[in-house]
C-alpha cells in the first residue's frame, strides 16, 4: 500500500500506536493512534488546545523524537531521524545570534558547492522579503522578520514537507496576519508539503486544504475537517466563519454535532 | 567581491543609516561632559595630595607628591630598571596566562560537552578552588623552589579558575534549542562543537579570559612580593626594604597601567571577535 508510486513527492504517512512521556511522576501518554496521510503539496493545519500532543506529533514527523511506538513515512521511506528532506519552523525563530541573515539561511546548505549555495540563499531570501538585509544580524530584525529568515533556513535544503510549530503564535496579530498571507504565497511558489501547528482556529481555516483537529490525554485525532474554500480566504465571508465555528465545535463541544453543520457545505 | 555585490552592501548601508536614530545634537555634548565629570576627583585629589606634600604637611617619606612618583618613574625608565623589571613581569604573566588558561579551556570544554567528565572532575576542581590561592604559595616552592617555575605555576592556578568555571558553566547552560536546530541539520559531534557550541560560548568564554588575566596580574603581585629577584613586585619590595615610598607608588602605578592596558587588549580582541554581536 505505501510502496505504490508517487507521482509527486511529499506524502508523509503517520501511523503512530502511542507515544509516551516518561517522568518522575510516572508515564504520560502524549499520542494514541494517530493515522493521518498527508498528500504532496497538501497544506494541513492541526489544532488543539495545549497538552493534546500537537507539536509532539511534529516534532515525530521532523525526527526529533524518535523513541515512540509506530512509524512516520515520507514517500514511503520509513523515518528514523531528521533529515533534509524536511524542514521545520519553531515558534521561537532559533536564529544564530553570530550569523548574519545570509549565513543563517546558508547554515544548512554547507555542502553545496559555494555559487550554487549563495545562489539558493538569495533566491530564499528573495521568497521571504528580505532583500537588502542579508547582512544584519538577528538582534537587528523585528519578530516578524526573523520568522521570515526561519522559514527561509527551513525551506533552503529545498525540503519535500516543511514543519511549522505554532510558527507565528509569539508575533503581533497584524504581523500574524500578514505572515499567514505570505506563507501561503511561499506555499503556492515552492509547492511543498506544508504540515503546521496552531492553537489559533482562524489561523487554521485561513490556510489549510485539511484541518486536524486534536484532542488531549491522550493525544488523539479528533476529526479532521477539510476546508474547501477558495484563496485568498476572506475572514469575514458567511462560508469562512461557518467552517471557523465548525472547528471551534469540534475542539469544544463533544459529540461532534459540528460534523454535521460542515457536510451541508 | 563582484560589483553587484558591493552595490548591494551599499544599499544595505543605506538602508541601516536611515534607520538608525541619531540623537539630538546637543546630547553629544551632554555626554562627553558627563564623561568628564569623572575625572574631576581625581584631578582634585592629585592636587590636593600635591599641594599638602609640598606644604610638608604630608612626610616625603610617607607619601611623596604626585611629581616625585612620576619622576621616580621617569628615573628607572632612563636608567632601564623599568624595562627590566617590567619585561620579567609581564613574561611571567604571559606565560602563566597561556598555561592557567589553555588548561581551563581544556578542562572547562571537557567537563561542559561531556556530562562524565563534569561528574568526574568537577567536585575535585571546585574544591582545589575553595583554598585561597595564596595558600600554595609555600608548597610550591617547597616542590618548585624559588626561581621561575613556582611564580608560574601560582599565576597559572589563578587564571585556570574564571576561566574553567566561565567555559563550562556556558557550555552546560547552552540553549539546547540550537542544539536541535544543529541536530535538524543532521551535523555531527565535530561540527556540532565547532558550528555552534564555540560560537554560542564564546561571550561567556571571553568574560572569562579577561576575568582569568586579571587573577594572573594579582598573583604576579603576590609571587614576586613573595619571593623574587626581579620584577615590579620586587621593586615594590625594595622600595619597602629602602624606605623609599616613591618606588612603591610608582611599581603601584605601573600595575595599574599593564594590568589595564591588557585588560583593553583582551577586550579589543573579545569585540573583534564577537564581531557584530558586541553592542
Amino acid at each position: 500500500m505505501i510502496n505504490s508510486g508517487f507521482d509527486e513527492r511529499g506524502t508523509v504517512n503517520i501511523e503512530i500506536v502511542h507515544k509516551a512521556f516518561s517522568g518522575s511522576k510516572g508515564s504520560l501518554l502524549a499520542l494514541k493512534d494517530i493515522q493521518l496521510t498527508i498528500n504532496p503539496g497538501e497544506f494541513v493545519c492541526i489544532v488543539g488546545g495545549s497538552g493534546c500532543g500537537k507539536t509532539t506529533l511534529l516534532r515525530i514527523i521532523a525526527g526529533l523524537e524518535t523513541d515512540y511506538e509506530g512509524a512516520v513515512f515520507l514517500d514511503g521511506k520509513k523515518l528514523t531521524g531528521p533529515g533534509l528532506d524536511r524542514g521545520v519552523v519553531f515558534q521561537e525563530h532559533r536564529l544564530l545570534s553570530w550569523l548574519t541573515v545570509h549565513d543563517n539561511i546558508g547554515f544548512g546548505l554547507a555542502g553545496l558547492p559555494p555559487e550554487k549555495r549563495s545562489r539558493d540563499i538569495r533566491h530564499y531570501i528573495g521568497l521571504v522579503g528580505l532583500d537588502h538585509f542579508e547582512y544584519e544580524y538577528p538582534h537587528q530584525l523585528s519578530g516578524g522578520m526573523s520568522q521570515r529568515v526561519a522559514i527561509a533556513r527551513a525551506l533552503a535544503g529545498r525540503p519535500e514537507v516543511l514543519l511549522l510549530d505554532e510558527p507565528f503564535a509569539s508575533l503581533d496579530a497584524l504581523t500574524r496576519m500578514r505572515m499567514q498571507r505570505e506563507i501561503l504565497s511561499i506555499w503556492e511558489a515552492e509547492r511543498t508539503t506544508v504540515v503546521l501547528v496552531t492553537h489559533d482556529i482562524e489561523e487554521a481555516v485561513y490556510l489549510a486544504d485539511r484541518v486536524v483537529i486534536m484532542s488531549p490525554q491522550p493525544g488523539t485525532i479528533r476529526n479532521i475537517l477539510p476546508v474547501r474554500l477558495s484563496r485568498p480566504r476572506d475572514r469575514t465571508d458567511r462560508e469562512f466563519v461557518r467552517v471557523r465555528r465548525a472547528v471551534h465545535g469540534e475542539l469544544f463541544a463533544p459529540g461532534g454535532m459540528a460534523q454535521v453543520a460542515l457536510e451541508s457545505l | 567581491m563582484s560589483t553587484a555585490e558591493q552595490n548591494q552592501r551599499l544599499v544595505w548601508k543605506g538602508a541601516t543609516a536611515e534607520l538608525t536614530a541619531k540623537p539630538p545634537d546637543n546630547f553629544e555634548r551632554f555626554y562627553i561632559s558627563e564623561r568628564l565629570l569623572g575625572w574631576i576627583i581625581p584631578i582634585a585629589l592629585l592636587l590636593v595630595w600635591e599641594l599638602f606634600a609640598r606644604l610638608g604637611i604630608l612626610p616625603q617619606n610617607w607619601l611623596p607628591a604626585p611629581t616625585v612618583v612620576g619622576k621616580t618613574i621617569y628615573e628607572l625608565a632612563v636608567a632601564g630598571d623599568l624595562w627590566k623589571h617590567a619585561g620579567i613581569t609581564i613574561a611571567r604573566v604571559f606565560v602563566g596566562f597561556v598555561l592557567g588558561a589553555s588548561a581551563g579551556t581544556l578542562f572547562g570544554a571537557l567537563t561542559g560537552y561531556l556530562p562524565i567528565a563534569r561528574k568526574l572532575l568537577d567536585p575535585s576542581l571546585q574544591a582545589l578552588r575553595s583554598v585561597p590561592s595564596i595558600a600554595w604559595v609555600p608548597l610550591f616552592l617547597l616542590w618548585l623552589g624559588i626561581q621561575e617555575t613556582s611564580k608560574i605555576a601560582l599565576i597559572s592556578v589563578g587564571a585556570f579558575f574564571p576561566v574553567y568555571l566561565n567555559l563550562s558553566v556556558a557550555m552546560r547552560h547552552i540553549d539546547p534549542k540550537l542544539l536541535e536546530v544543529g541536530k535538524l541539520y543532521r551535523l555531527s559531534s565535530l561540527q556540532m562543537i565547532r558550528r555552534l557550541i564555540l560560537p554560542a560560548v564564546l561571550p561567556e568564554y571571553i568574560v572569562g579570559l579577561r576575568s582569568g588575566l586579571g587573577l594572573a596580574w594579582m598573583f604576579v603581585v603576590a609571587a614576586e612580593l613573595l619571593g623574587a629577584s626581579s620584577g615590579i613586585g620586587y621593586l615594590m619590595v625594595d622600595g619597602e626594604m629602602t624606605g623609599r615610598a616613591a618606588i612603591i607608588l610608582a611599581s603601584v602605578i605601573l600595575f595599574a597601567i599593564f594590568g589595564k592596558t591588557t585588560d583593553w587588549m583582551m577586550n579589543a580582541l573579545g569585540r573583534k571577535l564577537l564581531g557584530h554581536r558586541a553592542r
